[in-house]
């Protein structure tokens, strides 16, 4: 008996693959997923508890609304820089990653569109990053509500036993503190932070499909970062340093339309001082954030589209 | 689209991607810039004064997103300045946590009260100094603190707490008693201020010259709220103003004076102290 003939021709077969997959791209997401969890990523979360932990125990002379106020401040702080950080380095291994390892050629060689790797990639980065913020908010939050939790009960101990205050000032006292421990709030800090780590993502991930090595992505897109932090910051110095020279202002004009603006990204630091949320000026980040995404994977498409390997 | 990819080089196909997307976001940024910081989600920028103060390293943590952990650290450097009683680091690392954190009341009243209060204090007892420089440094240790409080002020001018302490210094330091009224009376009227802020508005505008008739009449209101108002300090000041302003002995209060009171327990019919506190 001979064997069956095929019946569709290679040509035919391509154009049955679907143009567009969320399956092949959320595979290659699981897959970079267990890529950065086999690169030991998440033993930095060792660092950040140990920091508020420190934090915790510092002893200065302090009312226990501003100790809560520092802990949270530095736990906070310390989650963005993680998370940024964290964005940098990751995204800016795994292209290179996976062109020494050759696993790069052997997915691109499958009916996967390269926007699907690229979105695949930035993906599985966003879902490691969310993991550990949201691992970060756990360790803080149980850190922030311990402490709470202590200091409300040696507060109204203390104000009850001096008998000298009504429960409207013990009630306001409490207040003080309760502000300044766990809210809900802070969630919407913590989702600032992601949203900064993903246009962190998305900016590293097109220069990595140009760079030549991780090391000169992680070095470029921590230099990218750092300007798009400060040139708002520094823009009304470096002008009145330089007397409002003109090449000054041309120069900070270019960097500012070049390099993304991050120091919008740090709204948390308002939210986790305590003012109120604007919920329309959180949904506009995440417009901008979504923004920033499309252009820079739209970039990275550009040159990675048809690049030989 | 591929001959476009085919003829335009890459890098000039990304500068024009980038220059376009970067003209339309421009606006957008400037005008979301404007909303979180007027929302007080976004810090404005650090003075050009605290840029130029800050060291290296504080600069670029700045710069780089870490405003507050730098903000922190170099509170926890303050504390390092007090301990060893360096005033003239300590004002300085406050200088630049304000200019971080310029919302922040605490930092504003920690200011106030190391170089107000502790540092004044340090020049009261501190024989190391001759006594002439002690008294030009408790000077300026003061108007530092005072100067802390107006940029303060300018920044959160609601602020209750920075009153409160600035009120302090010319309390326990200056023992400006027109000074300490007026802020008192500036904190009193600002929203969650404490009970005792109007109370303590009233004491001292009582002390200060001029003002004795303006001090009973606020007294004289507080009185007539009832009794959680009336506090030995309050009747006491009230039968001081009584006495200089030569009020009528039907228009007084009757409540005994509390000093005479207090040496004259057995002369006195009320059973309770002013305030309701019964005598054991």
């Amino acid at each position: 008996m001979s064997e069956p003939t095929p019946t569709h021709s290679p040509r035919s077969a391509a154009a049955a693959v679907a143009p567009f997959s969320l399956v092949r791209i959320w595979t290659i997401a699981t897959g970079t997923v267990t890529q950065l969890v086999r690169m030991k990523s998440f033993y930095f979360l060792l660092a950040f508890a140990v920091v508020i932990v420190a934090i915790g125990n510092i002893n200065i002379p302090s009312t226990p609304a501003k100790e809560l106020a520092m802990l949270k401040k530095v736990s906070f702080g310390t989650m963005d820089l993680f998370a940024w950080l964290f964005a940098i380095v990751s995204t800016a291994l795994l292209i290179p990653r996976d062109q020494e390892d050759r696993t790069l050629y052997t997915i691109l060689a499958k009916p996967v569109r390269r926007i699907e790797y690229l979105l695949g990639k930035l993906g599985g980065v966003l879902i490691v990053i969310a993991t550990s913020l949201a691992l970060m908010f756990a360790l803080c939050a149980a850190l922030l509500y311990a402490r709470e939790t202590i200091y409300v009960a040696e507060e109204f101990t203390a104000m009850q036993a001096d008998g000298r205050y009504s429960p409207e000032d013990i009630d306001s006292q409490i207040g003080l503190i309760r502000a300044q421990g766990l809210q809900p709030g802070l969630l919407v800090a913590v989702l600032a932070s992601f949203l900064k780590a993903t246009v962190v993502a998305a900016v590293t991930i097109f220069f990595s499909t140009f760079a030549s090595s991780s090391l000169f992505t992680i070095i470029v897109s921590v230099l990218v970062f750092l300007i798009g932090h400060a040139h708002s910051l520094a823009t009304n110095f470096w002008l009145a340093e330089s007397k409002h020279n003109a090449f000054v202002e041309i120069v900070v004009k270019v960097v500012k339309i070049l390099i993304p603006n991050f120091q919008l990204f740090s709204f948390s630091e308002g939210i986790v001082l305590g003012e109120k949320i604007v919920p329309a000026l959180v949904w506009q980040m995440g417009g901008l954030t979504g923004g920033y995404v499309v252009v820079f994977l739209l970039l990275s498409l550009l040159v990675f589209v048809d690049k030989e390997f | 689209m591929k001959t476009l990819l085919s003829k335009v080089p890459r890098v000039v196909l990304v500068l024009v991607v980038l220059a376009v997307t970067g003209l339309v976001r421009a606006p957008i940024e400037a005008g979301l810039r404007n909303r979180l910081v007027a929302a007080n989600l976004l810090l404005p920028p650090p003075g050009q004064t605290a840029m130029e103060q800050m060291s290296q390293s504080a600069l670029m943590g700045t710069l780089g997103g870490l405003r507050s952990l730098v903000a922190t650290y170099l509170v926890l450097e303050a504390f390092e300045h007090f301990s060893s009683k360096d005033w003239e680091q300590l004002a300085q690392s406050y200088n630049v946590i304000t200019s971080l954190e310029p919302r922040d009341e605490s930092h504003w009243v920690s200011a106030i009260w190391h170089l107000g209060i502790n540092a004044t204090a340090n020049m009261q007892i501190d024989e190391r100094i001759p006594s002439f420089e002690r008294e030009r440094r408790f000077r300026e240790y003061a108007a530092q603190a005072i100067n802390f409080a107006e940029r303060g002020l300018q920044q959160n001018p609601q602020s209750v707490d920075i009153r409160m302490q600035l009120a302090e210094v010319y309390r326990e330091k200056l023992k400006d008693n027109c000074e300490t009224a007026r802020v008192y009376g500036e904190a009193m009227i600002q929203p969650g201020a404490p009970g005792m802020a109007r109370r303590f508005h009233g004491y001292f505008l009582a002390r200060c010259p001029g003002h004795e008739q303006e001090a009973y009449d606020f007294l004289i209101g507080l009185y007539r709220e009832g009794l959680q108002q009336r506090k030995p300090t309050l009747i006491k000041e009230i039968k001081n103003l009584e006495e200089f302003l030569k009020i009528p002995v039907l228009r007084r209060i009757p409540e005994d004076d509390p000093d005479r009171r207090l040496g004259e327990p057995a002369k006195s019919t009320n059973p309770t102290l002013p305030g309701g506190v019964e005598i054991p």
